[in-house]
């Protein structure tokens, strides 16, 4: 029974986890992550991050018909 | 013992599938279960996915898990980001899903639900699927390149610029089109108007909150935005009920073209993150809402598909639509079985993001399929409505008649019984003050969302409400696909008008985002007028229209993909590609020829402007419909005008491409392959 509860909490986890990085919610927490790793000086504010990342997606085709 | 298990389930689904489709196929008279359209695609779906996609990733592709992708090698947490396969599928899946596969089987509907059914499964397994699948891998193997790029540094310099031109062409013509669907869904609707009104303050709203208040925090604020908009549609029957607020609502065709071209500006030139970015959250999160609602729904209601499988329409007499099964059929469902567009996402983030090769197949191929299942049900929902009730939502006042009994009479006697009483009665449920002559494919897809959906929750009393939320459904993700085109339109404008002049390219400066904005606009905004004041209801010329440059494109991407392997050598496999890209070079040919030269002037555009031209020389339109006759004809040579161009334009990057073929078939030309060189992975199995 225990067994069972852990591994259905351990797929909710992995659930939300996975709803935050498809939503975008995780974006920044990986840019920052990812900044640290590769001992990034200039590292972006979550607002500066969100706009930047904005203007990119929406130069390009990434909504088809 | 596995492995014999394992077969023997393959063979069994094979089986099921192939049942399925000859059910469907044979079954005459009786109405028939949606249960065997949800047979036959899944199983066929699965079988093409573990034996075609699967030979092309061994055989035609070699898909190496050794090789590092562009998201390894470039990881900059920005545009190369390496990202879980699910959620990328996810990403893909939300990209490449617009309007298209719910409108298209809608309106191919009108031939029966036969042609468009197998065509939406057989052309995703064979052609749509292995566009995406294909244009992916080779993007990933150029470090993300788009299909422009790839078209000119593979096949010819002049082959990138057909390919940037035809890009331009097909956002014009699709967003001219997209809404036309989104006027003829909201005309005289004021509840319908009111609630897709309101997404642009919840819109603002939340591009407010997700900038100021907590950045990025998309979750939360699309949650919100959604709990607002549903709000909304509830609000919406007020709206509707009130008199002096339903008067304020209630817009004509003209004025509704009006307000979403001044709309497209604004999403065009304002701050991305004010509109643009929440539209498209909230767009986001219904679509995937809904979509998953219509096929559970689908599921547990198990509707009866009411429609033929083959109406008198094949003879191309249709009142939808004019011409043939084929080529229209295939140039009518373009998104569900093949898409070009598609090809520009596939070539976009996506190989930015891919962690592994081997991800490829699920995810171009995988989410190509589900697309196509989108299709399958939007079929479906269409078909389960009585055949007599779909010809008077879809047909124009002009094949039908105006008058509500008229209509009804002209349709009945075609064979598919409807009365005037009916329709008013079925309008009345839904909210709406009539229902005769919608033609654009959401109307009737919204009524047949509707029944299934309030089959399942509500019942009768709340047909209304599903209806509005179903086309508030269609019309926020139509907008977004507007939205999001235009603004992309408008840097492919300064991109190519800054190589004139180099301040009009530079995106932050103000006159120039105003400019090209104007432009964009006009252009297709010219094309949503002429289907508003286009006698026979628009969707007729402008929807072929929009399947021929949308094939045309997926004919570039094919071409493209053709060269690339043939570069690689892979000479024995290269059907895979050149099959596809033949068949979709045939049925935009006949389509285009068709539609030009066609001497039913319901088909062809110049038959009809020279119709309309002997009517005005011989006296038989009135003097004060002269001036609108005129521009109809100006209008219909306009369409020929593109339909030639991109035509030609297909033609020559083919001839050049088959030059080129030619030259490596016969050994004639060392093949240069422009692939990133190898690295090896640094990960490990499984990360």
């Amino acid at each position: 029974m225990r067994g069972a509860l852990s591994n259905a909490k351990g797929r909710l986890k992995r659930f939300w986890r996975g709803l935050r990085e498809w939503c975008g919610d995780a974006a920044y927490e990986n840019y920052k992550k990812g900044a640290m790793r590769r001992g990034q000086e200039n590292v972006l504010s979550p607002t500066e991050f969100y706009v930047e990342q904005l203007k990119k997606k929406y130069s390009q085709p990434n909504r088809c018909c | 013992m596995k492995r014999i298990l394992q077969i023997v389930i393959w063979v069994a689904l094979a089986v099921v599938a192939a049942a399925a489709l000859a059910t469907i196929a044979l079954h005459r008279g009786e109405p028939i279960s949606a249960t065997w359209f949800v047979l036959a695609a899944v199983c066929s779906y699965l079988v093409a996915y573990r034996l075609y996609s699967a030979f092309i990733a061994a055989k035609l592709l070699a898909l190496d898990n050794t090789r590092a992708t562009p998201s390894e090698r470039r990881d900059d947490g920005r545009d190369f980001v390496p990202t879980n396969k699910w959620v990328l599928f996810g990403h893909h899946f939300a990209a490449i899903a617009g309007p298209g596969p719910l409108v298209g089987p809608t309106l191919a509907a009108q031939f029966g639900y036969l042609p468009g059914t197998l065509w939406l499964i057989a052309g995703a397994a064979f052609a749509g699927c292995v566009q995406d699948f294909v244009i992916l891998f080779c993007s990933i193997r150029r470090d993300g390149k788009t299909l422009g790029e790839m078209a000119r540094v593979e096949v010819s310099r002049r082959g990138g610029f057909i390919a940037q031109l035809a890009v331009l062409s097909i956002m014009i013509i699709l967003l001219g089109v997209v809404a036309l669907v989104i006027v003829n869904a909201l005309k005289s609707s004021p509840w319908a108007t009111f609630t897709l009104a309101a997404t642009i303050p919840i819109a603002l709203l939340l591009g407010a909150y997700l900038r100021y208040v907590r950045p990025g925090r998309v979750l939360e604020a699309s949650l919100m935005g959604v709990a607002l908009v549903l709000f909304a549609v509830v609000a919406g029957q007020w709206v509707s009920d009130s008199a002096s607020w339903s008067r304020a609502f209630t817009l004509s065709g003209l004025a509704l073209t009006f307000a979403i071209i001044v709309y497209g500006f604004a999403a065009s030139a304002l701050p991305v993150w004010l509109l643009l970015a929440p539209r498209d959250y909230l767009s986001t999160f219904i679509k995937a809402g809904a979509i998953f609602s219509l096929a559970a729904g689908i599921l547990f209601v198990r509707p009866h598909v009411l429609m033929p499988p083959l109406t008198r329409f094949v003879d191309g007499n249709g009142p939808v639509f004019a011409g043939r099964i084929f080529p229209f059929c295939f140039i009518t469902i373009a998104c569900g079985a093949i898409s070009g567009f598609h090809s520009l996402i596939s070539s976009g983030t996506t190989p930015k993001m891919i962690q592994r090769e081997s991800h490829a197949r699920f995810i171009g191929y995988g989410a190509m399929l589900l697309e196509s299942f989108v299709g399958v049900m939007a079929m479906v929902a269409a078909c389960a409505m009585t055949p007599g009730v779909y010809f008077a939502i879809n047909s124009p006042a002009q094949i039908v008649g105006a008058a509500p009994e008229a209509a009804a009479q002209t349709i009945s006697s075609w064979g598919y019984p409807v009365s005037a009483v009916t329709m008013a009665s079925l309008a009345h449920s839904v909210g709406e003050q009539t229902l005769w002559n919608r033609a654009g494919g959401a109307p009737s897809l919204a009524v047949g969302m509707a029944q299934i959906f309030s089959t399942t929750i509500g019942g009768e009393h709340l047909l209304s409400i599903w209806y509005h939320f179903a086309i508030m459904f269609e019309a926020l993700f139509i907008l977004t696909v507007l939205d999001a085109g235009t603004r992309v339109g408008r840097f492919m404008i300064q991109e190519l008008l800054g190589r004139v002049w180099k301040p009009i390219g530079r995106l932050n400066w103000y006159p120039a985002i105003l400019l090209s904005s104007a432009m964009i606009v006009g252009a297709w905004g010219y094309f949503l007028y002429q289907g508003v004041v286009d006698p026979l209801g628009g969707i007729n010329s402008l929807w072929p229209l929009f399947g021929i440059s949308n094939q045309l494109l997926a004919a570039v991407a094919l071409v493209v993909a053709t060269t690339i392997l043939l570069k690689m050598g892979r000479f024995k496999w290269i059907w895979v590609t050149l099959l596809p890209m033949a068949w979709l070079v045939v049925i935009t040919m006949t389509a285009s020829y068709q539609k030009i030269f066609s001497a039913n002037p319901r088909i062809g555009f110049l038959s009809f402007a020279n119709a309309l031209a002997a009517q005005i020389a011989g006296g038989q339109i009135p003097a004060a419909k002269i001036g609108e006759t005129q521009r109809v004809i100006f209008n219909q040579r306009l369409d020929t005008a593109v339909t030639a161009v991109l035509t030609i334009m297909i033609l020559v990057l083919l001839g050049e491409a088959i030059v080129q073929w030619h030259a490596l078939l016969s050994r004639g030309k060392e093949p240069v392959l422009h692939e990133t060189p190898y690295v090896a992975t640094q990960w490990a199995e499984g990360d």
